[in-house]
């Protein structure tokens, strides 16, 4: 089998970081754009990112996660750091440009990996409620109080859907199984 | 641990990773204990789900990319730089270090103490700078990495002429719908096949960066009209001649026109194209 992007950074070949950036610069950039919502944070937090994934390469293991959910965790931790940091989360003023995103290019849509697949299967696998709370929390950045507002959904109810969803999308990608699985059907 | 203590620690382990946690949630998720692999496992379901409807056209810009090279450089020098120390004193007393022989694809191998002293120099400037590379001319001056050639923007811009005279597209600014703005001229460049180019202006107006900054769309042959490429944002702090590089956000294949739009700082991603400062349809010819 062939030795992955991160395990040849780790061994310090020099190659696999321009490999690395033609490969996943796009995803790290995209996510830094929708999640900040300007374009220098998110240059700025694409450098960080990076370097953090130099610095972190060696703890990659295959066997645990794909080089893009490890690298998409690694970018999510940064960029909530920065969201943080700066009290900048999208809000619903933001979310207006996010719905104005045109939406006839689902031919560009990312699902050039198998993990953007598998994510979306997941997320269909959810009931109706836990995908919306899940659409807007994860990947249009909103609070739960956002989401409640928006939807008239009552906070703890907002909070349940997340929780179940989250669980039960973890079990749909195959990512545990433990006890706390059951609480999915409680 | 309770079943309602249990959820708190769930929820505090999706709010986590979602959102982060302040202090106190911090505090408190540390006082309920959690698993490890739960955690860890809650954390890859949701960055998995991050992925979804992330946009695989947009392309990391080629400036930003080159600045991560950069930084992987310094980065990696300054590794080498300590694994050179470490070995300096496993060697002593003799103070004798082997950067070379091992494993031939090694590029530590090849970097000495010299060099890996100033790339970590040059990692803390990369790093502390910030926007370092951005060159654009009259436009928010910030220091500059060196590199290896350094060029301003004038002469970047007569390069890129210069390097495929057939290639590069160039087109007129005109004016757009902003009365104020009639009177501004120059011209726009433009390399499909190396997906760059740059702006020139003459007499478009500084803006106060605390409201509005200036956006430049590509309106694409193989781009529906209605979705033009996010060329970037730019600002304008000086009177005269401002060149400013273009920063497509998606491979601009046949640009068909350029428009300069006023947006609020940051950019938008969807243009309501109520200001346009300037425009330049592209004629088919060629420079």
């Amino acid at each position: 089998m062939a030795q992955g992007i991160l395990n040849k950074i780790a061994a310090g070949d020099k190659t696999a970081v321009e490999e690395c950036l033609k490969k996943y610069g796009g995803l790290v950039w995209s996510l830094s754009r929708r999640m900040l919502r300007n374009s220098d944070d998110a240059e700025d937090a694409v450098q960080e990112i990076f370097l953090d994934v130099w610095k972190n390469a060696g703890k990659f293991d295959e066997q645990q996660s794909s080089e893009t959910t490890f690298i998409a965790m690694i970018a999510r931790r940064r960029l909530i750091d920065r969201i943080r940091f700066t009290s900048r989360r999208i809000s619903a003023d933001a979310l207006d440009d996010v719905m104005a995103e045109p939406v006839d290019r689902a031919d560009k849509t990312m699902q050039t990996s198998l993990e953007a697949n598998d994510a979306v299967k997941a997320l269909n696998s959810l009931r109706p409620e836990q995908q919306q709370v899940l659409q807007l929390s994860i990947v249009q950045g909103l609070s739960h109080q956002e989401i409640a507002d928006r939807t008239g959904m009552p906070l703890g109810t907002v909070k349940t859907h997340a929780r179940r969803g989250i669980l039960q999308a973890r079990e749909f990608l195959g990512l545990g199984s433990l006890d706390s699985a059951k609480e999915v059907h409680a | 641990m309770s079943e309602a203590e249990k959820e708190i620690m769930l929820d505090l382990l999706c709010d986590k990773f979602v959102y982060g946690l302040d202090e106190n949630e911090s505090k408190q998720l540390s006082e309920l204990g959690f698993d490890a692999r739960e955690a860890d496992s809650i954390e890859q379901t949701i960055a998995a789900l991050g992925l979804v409807d992330l946009d695989s056209e947009a392309a990391m810009p080629a400036h930003l990319q080159a600045k991560v090279l950069r930084s992987a450089d310094a980065f990696f020098a300054s590794e080498t730089s300590a694994a050179a120390a470490e070995a300096a004193d496993d060697e002593l007393p003799s103070r004798q270090i082997v950067l070379s022989g091992g494993s031939g694809s090694s590029w530590f191998s090849w970097l000495g103490w010299g060099f890996a002293t100033a790339a970590s120099v040059a990692l803390a400037f990369v790093l502390f700078t910030g926007r370092g590379a951005d060159n654009r001319a009259g436009v928010q001056p910030t220091p500059t990495p060196i590199p290896a050639e350094r060029l301003d923007p004038s002469q970047q811009r007569q390069r890129l002429i210069d390097s495929s005279p057939g290639e590069v597209i160039m087109a007129q600014w005109g004016k757009g719908n902003v009365k104020e703005l009639e009177g501004v001229s120059g011209d726009v460049v433009w390399s499909d096949e190396k997906q760059a180019g740059y702006m020139r202006f003459k007499g478009l107006a500084k803006n106060d960066v605390s409201k509005e900054t200036y956006q430049l769309w590509i309106f694409d042959e193989t781009q529906d009209p209605k979705t033009p490429i996010d060329g970037g944002t730019f600002d304008v702090n000086s009177d005269g001649e401002v060149i400013v590089p273009i920063d497509a956000k998606l491979k601009a294949r046949k640009p068909a026109a350029f428009a300069i739009t006023i947006e609020k700082p940051g950019g938008v991603v969807v243009s309501d194209r109520k200001r346009i400062a300037v425009l330049a349809p592209v004629k088919p010819t060629s420079t």
